[in-house]
């Protein structure tokens, strides 16, 4: 068990009331993954300063607009924890030489989407971790590269269609375990995160907030576009993802793993697949029992492995 | 200009003697340019740096093509045509030889047309190897004559001092020694003129013809084509096996060898003298004691 | 002031030492290597007030280098090749953002095949990025150039980043003697640096590095970019001769040797240009009327200077040290473009590739290039490019090809 730090944000109504993460942004309607930023923007403050890779929230700041009252840079796909460590040194320095004061300082955080997260950027983010970077990564995973029209990524599932696995029986490979790959960096910090559970989400990023060195949070974002889901159902498809157990949400702490929301009875996961189009290939014209049945024993078998953990 | 070359082994400090010399022509006034030559190769290839001085300012660059001053820290890079140790000699060009045998015996083996000399045998000690580097530099500094000895020493100073002050005292008194040795050749090199349009023959440039892709990219259409390479002639050691001590547990010094020039035939290993590079792993592993470490200059010396 | 005996990489590091680069992300590469490794010791021993970091690639280095001027401190780094062009989509998003920092690139031949010796297919790839480019000759101009460059960077026309060059092997491991100058009068020349409003404060939120969606704002900055570029070319000249009034060593945007009088001139760039004064002043002990014309600057291109430098020549020899397959040399094509239609632009300016993969170029080499130029001014016909290579290279290349089992057939006659 992770130590219990008191949380400001013990009931929905203790959440912040104001958002700080400015209208207007070119994100889809019912976007999962602006959905967590502007929760954990909330919890972050203003005075942070994103350094931000290639995918969808590349245009969240399209000149002359950007939603963020505080800062933001864009670098490259790859190489966004890299532009938050040329930020953060730099930060360091002016505060060492008094060249800002103390109050001008800015919280560095590094915001991509999966395709970054899970392949491109991993590097890159291996790198600042092992070096101990100050900083908070967010990475948005809608599980393929969704700013180009939902390919597959290193973080499509197993039976997802995607514009690049149109075959009857989807994307034939595996989601990419991003957790276990950066827990096994041994940072201060990473947790998993959907914005259809804002408490949970609220106190995870209150407790990075409160550390030092490198935080990394997945938000799971449902994404109407390219799951292909009606948008008023973000939050249902984002609620399943907990209840089936196919979106453990967890964090990493002092070398332990904790479930946060450990769902009590888990809902047959089909549930959640069958609210997307790009599962639909698995219900009609007929039912693919033996991927369903697979998806199924894979969730099982993540939550049998982590009986008596808690 | 003075332009000189010093040709060695990686390891035995050739970017030492290029700097220092460098260092002591630059304190004695002159315009200096020195550089090492470095390639993919390592400790026990040959290698070179050169050293360029003048009064006036250095506009050549890049490899020194008519030397007037060749020292050779290791005569058995001599025969070594890819160490280039003769390339662009001719009458004017001083050669100083780091070497157990006479310059009478070099001049004649190399038919050699300009000076010869060697390095005295006292300066020239094997076991002082590691400051061969320091001998070139001071022996060369000596038969430039234009390097008085207290400005060797500044320039060993100024250039060791990081190493501490033992390190410096050892290189100084080595480098001084062949300084000295040197006197009754001090001053028999001379500065050597550019090359000028009189003795410059054309370029002889080619047209290249289109050759295929297949040809054309650089891609070796063969395995272990590597053996071509004689890197025995890294070699200072030479491992000896004496079969009358070895057990033949081949998969000792056979697998521990890393350039595979360990053969075993009928359960006996014999070493590959072609490729061996001298590292004397076998030596040190050999359960029986039964591999010797022999300088490569009895060989040689033998064969002479 | 102290003179001393330096490589090209250490006089790059004196250049970072005295500029008082605040902050060094860094990558190692061969021939770069031990510009790093001399900040590093410098800073681990207390000489130098300086953060270094070593990044996990050029990509992600140049990316911290970038957000870190970027966030208002002085920025240095160094590269050379593969790494370059692993950093390329960084070198062109680095300036659009408008944060000078300075890149010493130490030039080194592209693979394939890979090879450690220089020529300057490397750098020439990062020409149209928007780094600024200044090119040495000799490893004092390394230093002096890279103080200038971060004037040129920060200057409040220009704020863009700016890329010197040095050659691999012939300057980088090369040594000469070097002035080094008193930190208080480099102090007086580069004061520290001043962000303008390109920062990061909490009291002052700012988005950069924005996307724009249409043509007419990405045209707009593109061209913004370019005019800040062009900008530099008098901010330069007006710096280089501040620096000569300071330190006496002058760095016009071309350097011209022996050229006033002359009838032919060689054309080129980096560390073989000396080797060049050195054959022009033989050609001159043999009565012809030869000299050198080096650009020092070769982003921004100065263009008046270069028409001025060869107006009323009878021949130029371009030596080009890189290789624009399917096009030729760089620096002819670049040259062409600014002398084309001049009243007075020279009838020949005959192409050479030399120098390529670190190869020599000789004496006997300059002097034939001038020949050549020499009957062409005759005939008035200009000859064909020629790679400098010769019968005896061949032969050596053959050699190999036979070890490597290449089954050459014969071009049919």
């Amino acid at each position: 068990m992770s130590e219990q730090i008191a949380t400001i944000y013990k009931r929905m109504k203790d959440l912040p009331s104001t958002h700080i993460l400015g209208a207007g942004t070119p994100m889809c309607a019912g976007c999962g993954g602006l959905q967590a930023l502007h929760e954990v923007y909330d919890i972050l403050g203003e005075k942070t300063v994103f350094v931000n890779a290639a995918g969808c929230m590349t245009l969240l700041a399209v000149y002359p607009f950007t939603p963020f009252r505080g800062s933001w840079l864009y670098t490259s796909m790859s190489s966004a924890p890299a532009g938050a460590q040329g930020v953060r040194d730099a930060l360091d320095i002016l505060l060492a030489k008094g060249r800002i004061p103390p109050e001008e300082d800015l919280a560095v955080a590094v915001l991509t989407g999966d395709g970054s997260a899970y392949g491109m950027g991993l590097s890159a983010t291996s790198g600042a971790i092992e070096r101990g970077l100050d900083f908070l990564y967010l990475c948005y995973d809608n599980e393929g590269y969704g700013n180009t029209g939902q390919q597959t990524s290193p973080a499509t599932p197993h039976g997802a269609k995607t514009a690049t696995a149109t075959g009857p029986a989807g994307f034939g490979g595996y989601k990419k375990d991003l957790f276990a790959i950066w827990a096994a960096h041994r940072p201060a910090y990473v947790a998993t995160v959907i914005g259809t559970e804002p408490l949970d989400l609220a106190r995870k990023i209150e407790k990075a907030k409160a550390m030092k060195g490198p935080r990394l949070i997945i938000a799971l974002a449902p994404c109407p576009t390219g799951w292909d889901f009606d948008p008023q159902q973000t939050v249902e498809v984002g609620k399943l993802a907990v209840k089936t157990g196919i979106w453990p949400l967890k964090e990493y702490e002092n070398g332990q793993v904790t479930h946060t929301k450990v769902p009590s009875q888990r809902v047959p996961v089909e549930e959640y697949l069958k609210k997307q189009g790009r599962f639909a290939h698995l219900f009609a014209p007929q039912r693919d029992e033996a991927t369903l049945a697979e998806i199924q024993a894979q969730v099982d078998a993540y939550w049998a492995g982590m009986e008596g953990e808690q | 200009m003075y332009r000189i070359r010093f040709h060695g082994r990686g390891g035995q400090g050739m970017k030492t003697a290029s700097r220092l010399l460098g260092t002591a022509f630059f304190l004695a006034g002159y315009q200096v340019q020195d550089a090492p030559r470095y390639g993919a190769e390592r400790r026990g290839a040959p290698i070179f740096a050169f050293v360029r001085a003048a009064k006036a300012a250095i506009f050549e660059r890049g490899i020194i093509r008519e030397p007037d001053l060749v020292v050779v820290a290791d005569d058995s890079l001599v025969p070594v045509p890819m160490a280039g140790v003769l390339q662009g000699a001719d009458p004017h060009t001083v050669m100083l030889l780091n070497t157990g045998e006479s310059a009478e015996t070099w001049r004649h083996r190399l038919n050699y047309p300009g000076t010869l000399l060697t390095l005295p045998a006292e300066a020239a000690e094997r076991a002082e190897l590691r400051f061969v580097g320091a001998t070139c530099a001071g022996a060369a500094a000596r038969l430039l004559g234009v390097i008085p000895r207290e400005t060797l020493a500044a320039a060993l100073h100024q250039e060791l001092a990081a190493h501490g002050e033992a390190v410096v005292q050892r290189n100084l008194d080595q480098a001084l020694a062949a300084f000295d040795a040197m006197a009754e050749h001090a001053g028999c090199v001379g500065e050597g003129a550019a090359v000028g349009l009189d003795r410059a023959p054309a370029p002889a440039w080619v047209e290249l013809p289109v050759d295929p892709a297949d040809a054309a990219a650089a891609a070796i259409h063969a395995g272990a084509t590597s053996v071509e390479v004689r890197t025995g002639l890294w070699r200072i050691l030479r491992p000896v096996i004496d079969y009358a001590r070895c057990n033949r547990c081949w998969w000792v010094c056979s697998e521990f060898c890393p350039d595979s020039a360990i053969k075993v035939v009928d359960g006996r290993p014999e070493i590959d003298y072609d490729h061996c590079k001298g590292c004397m792993i076998c030596v040190a592993q050999c359960p029986p004691h039964a591999i010797a470490a022999v300088p490569e200059r009895q060989f040689s010396e033998a064969k002479a | 002031m102290t003179r001393a005996l330096i490589t090209g990489n250490q006089a790059a590091a004196w250049g970072a030492r005295l500029a008082r680069a605040e902050y060094v992300p860094a990558f190692p590469i061969t021939p770069q290597t031990e510009i790093i490794e001399t900040l590093a010791k410098w800073i681990d021993h207390g000489a130098m007030d300086c953060r270094m970091v070593m990044l996990e690639s050029e990509h992600s280095m140049i990316t911290a280098a970038g957000a870190a001027a970027a966030t208002g401190v002085r920025v240095f780094t160094a590269t050379s090749s593969q790494g370059l062009m692993y950093a390329m989509e960084m070198l062109y998003s680095v300036p659009g953002m408008r944060a000078p920092l300075v890149l010493v690139n130490v030039s080194r031949g592209l693979q394939t095949p890979l090879t450690l010796e220089p020529d300057h297919n490397d750098v020439l790839a990062a020409r149209d990025s928007g780094f600024l480019q200044i090119h040495c000759a000799t490893c004092q101009e390394v230093l002096d150039q890279t103080l200038i460059a971060y004037r040129l960077a920060e200057h409040h026309k220009v704020r863009l980043p700016v890329l010197v060059n040095l050659d691999g092997f012939y300057l980088s491991f090369t040594r000469e003697p070097v002035e080094i100058p008193e930190p208080a009068a480099v102090d007086r020349f580069l004061p520290g640096y001043d962000a303008e409003t390109t920062r990061f404060h909490a009291g002052e939120p700012v988005s950069q590095g924005v996307a724009v969606l249409g043509s007419s704002p990405y045209s707009y900055f593109r061209y913004e970019d370019h005019l800040a570029a062009l900008q530099g070319l008098p901010a330069y000249e007006a710096i280089a001769a501040e620096f000569a009034a300071q330190f006496g060593r002058d760095y016009a945007p071309v350097e011209l040797y022996r050229s006033d009088d002359a009838e032919f001139a060689l054309f080129m760039i980096g560390s073989f240009a000396t080797k060049a004064k050195d054959a022009v002043d033989r050609m001159r002990e043999a009565g012809w009327r030869v000299g050198l014309v080096r650009p020092r600057l070769l982003r921004p291109y100065p263009d008046a200077a270069l028409r001025r430098a060869l107006a009323g020549k009878r021949g130029v020899a371009v030596v080009d040290q890189n290789l624009s397959l399917g096009k030729g040399g760089i620096l002819h094509s670049e040259l062409a473009s600014v002398l084309y239609g001049q009243p007075d632009a020279p009838p020949i300016l005959a192409s050479f590739i030399g120098g390529l993969g670190g190869r020599d170029i000789g004496p006997e080499e300059f002097f034939e290039m001038i020949r050549i130029v020499r009957q062409a001014a005759e005939t008035g016909i200009t000859p064909p490019p020629r790679l400098l290579f010769t019968e005896n290279e061949l032969r050596e290349v053959r050699k190999m090809q036979a070890i490597a089992h290449v089954e050459r057939k014969e071009a049919a006659k």
